[in-house]
């Protein structure tokens, strides 16, 4: 098993947004989650990925984390060359295994030419895929998205499930967060957050 | 703790300081404008002044303008500090909050942000005290360079507090340059000071050690050492709140 989530509860003041939700996930599973808008999915992933405490509940997860927020969170004032770089430094990846991950992903996603634009000269669409391929730098066991299409082209759409299909067949487990999933099929199981629970 | 981490934290946040337009702009026309201001308006003429941390009998005799252009040295290094600090500690806290997620401990960022600061003090405090050198004689320059790094320690810690104490960016802002204004620019200056009818409360505010040090070693041959110990204290003591705030 690589994500347990344990009766995880979560209120901001008097709004109940999670209610003891619990569910596992094993290797190369992937799981949806969706919901309206405000129904606590991304709280849900914030506390899977520890940013924030529930206020009750437990999780557990064996490996690697890699996590794409539903904002592109990147600086503004830093390549994307730079970008690498300092992820890396946070996941403790050494140079070589840098370089050769971040050239695959920038000619995956095709935004090499781009290396030494700072991200605020960038479309929405490349910040995007930029933030998902932080995510994936660190080659994860576990990856965690929020929203992760937003703002692709069809092209990206298609290479971002078939970059995932090669994860999921080296092992990794994916959970994807949105608030509307197109082709449930792919999906080993589709989670609705609904009033505070997985239904 | 890692070495790497904070080395490259370093050197992406200096790069992150060093493009941003505002921060370029404001080292060069923050001293620019405050000192040309006193070159086009203060006299040439010969005043008595005494300071605040020396004995009361003594009175230094100076231009108008060569005391001004050092109060003025102190002010905006106090201003330019502070309002970098602001800077380091409110943008991109969400982008350093997703570091912290990928493996940076917040210490090894906290680390990175305070030697850039560290750095910026320095070298803005070098800059102003060479530039200052130009216009009025000062008597120990590297004695004046430590004050105004000390007056930049002071209100460099004061605008991590406030950044971290008040996320609105404009809030921020207001609080710093309010303080600033009113003590570093105005209060502090041994001019306006010398006359004060009440001195006490200028003796508890964050910039009189800092300032008295500058000051002193810009015009005297006395000690700068009890100041620089009380300013380093006031400075820790702003640092410290701003952590505990930062991580509460």
């Amino acid at each position: 098993m690589i994500l347990k989530v344990e009766n995880i509860a979560k209120a901001f003041g008097k709004n109940k947004v999670l209610k003891n939700v619990s569910f596992e996930m094993n290797s190369s599973s992937l799981y949806g989650i969706v919901g309206e808008n405000g129904s606590g999915k991304s709280t849900l992933l914030k506390i899977i990925v520890g940013e924030w405490n529930p206020d009750h509940g437990n999780i557990s997860v064996a490996g690697r984390i890699g996590y794409c927020p539903q904002k592109t969170l990147l600086f503004s004032q830093l390549t994307i060359d730079e970008h690498f770089r300092y992820f890396a430094a946070a996941y403790g990846i050494e140079k070589k295994a840098l370089f050769s991950q971040s050239e695959s992903l920038m000619d995956y996603f095709n935004f090499k030419k781009y290396r030494k634009e700072r991200i605020a000269n960038l479309s929405g669409g490349t910040q995007q895929k930029i933030s998902l391929s932080i995510a994936l730098l660190h080659k994860p066991d576990l990856l965690i998205l929020d929203e992760p299409y937003n703002g692709f082209d069809w092209d990206t759409y298609v290479r971002f499930w078939d970059y995932t299909n090669q994860l999921r067949k080296a092992g990794c487990a994916m959970l994807i967060v949105a608030h509307l999933l197109t082709e449930k099929d792919r999906f080993d199981r589709v989670f609705n957050l609904e009033q505070g629970q997985l239904i | 703790m890692n070495a790497k981490r904070i080395i490259t934290g370093l050197s992406m946040i200096l790069k992150m300081l060093f493009r941003r337009r505002i921060i370029l702009i404001s080292l060069v026309v923050i001293p620019v404008a405050f000192l040309s201001g006193v070159e086009l308006t203060a006299s040439p003429k010969m005043i008595l002044f005494r300071l605040a941390s020396l004995n009361e009998k003594i009175f230094l005799e100076e231009s108008q303008k060569g005391i001004a252009l050092v109060f003025f040295a102190v002010a905006s290094t106090g201003f330019l500090v502070s309002f970098l600090a602001l800077n380091l500690i409110q943008i991109d806290n969400d982008v350093n909050r997703r570091l912290v997620i990928c493996g940076y401990h917040p210490f090894e960022l906290l680390i990175s942000n305070l030697f850039s600061l560290l750095l910026m003090i320095m070298s803005i405090a070098l800059y102003i005290g060479l530039l200052i050198n130009a216009f009025v004689p000062i008597k120990h320059l590297p004695m004046f360079i430590f004050g105004l790094t000390l007056i930049g320690f002071v209100y460099g810690c004061y605008g991590l507090t406030i950044g971290s104490l008040i996320k609105g960016k404009l809030e921020g802002i207001l609080l710093i340059f309010l303080l600033a204004n009113i003590d570093v620019g105005w209060l502090q200056n041994p001019m306006y000071y010398a006359e004060a009818h009440n001195n006490i409360i200028i003796r508890y505010l964050p910039a009189y050690f800092p300032s008295q040090s500058a000051i002193i070693a810009a015009f005297t041959d006395y000690s700068v050492a009890n100041a620089a110990f009380y300013s380093i204290l006031i400075g820790s003591g702003f640092l410290t709140l701003s952590m505990f705030i930062f991580y509460h």
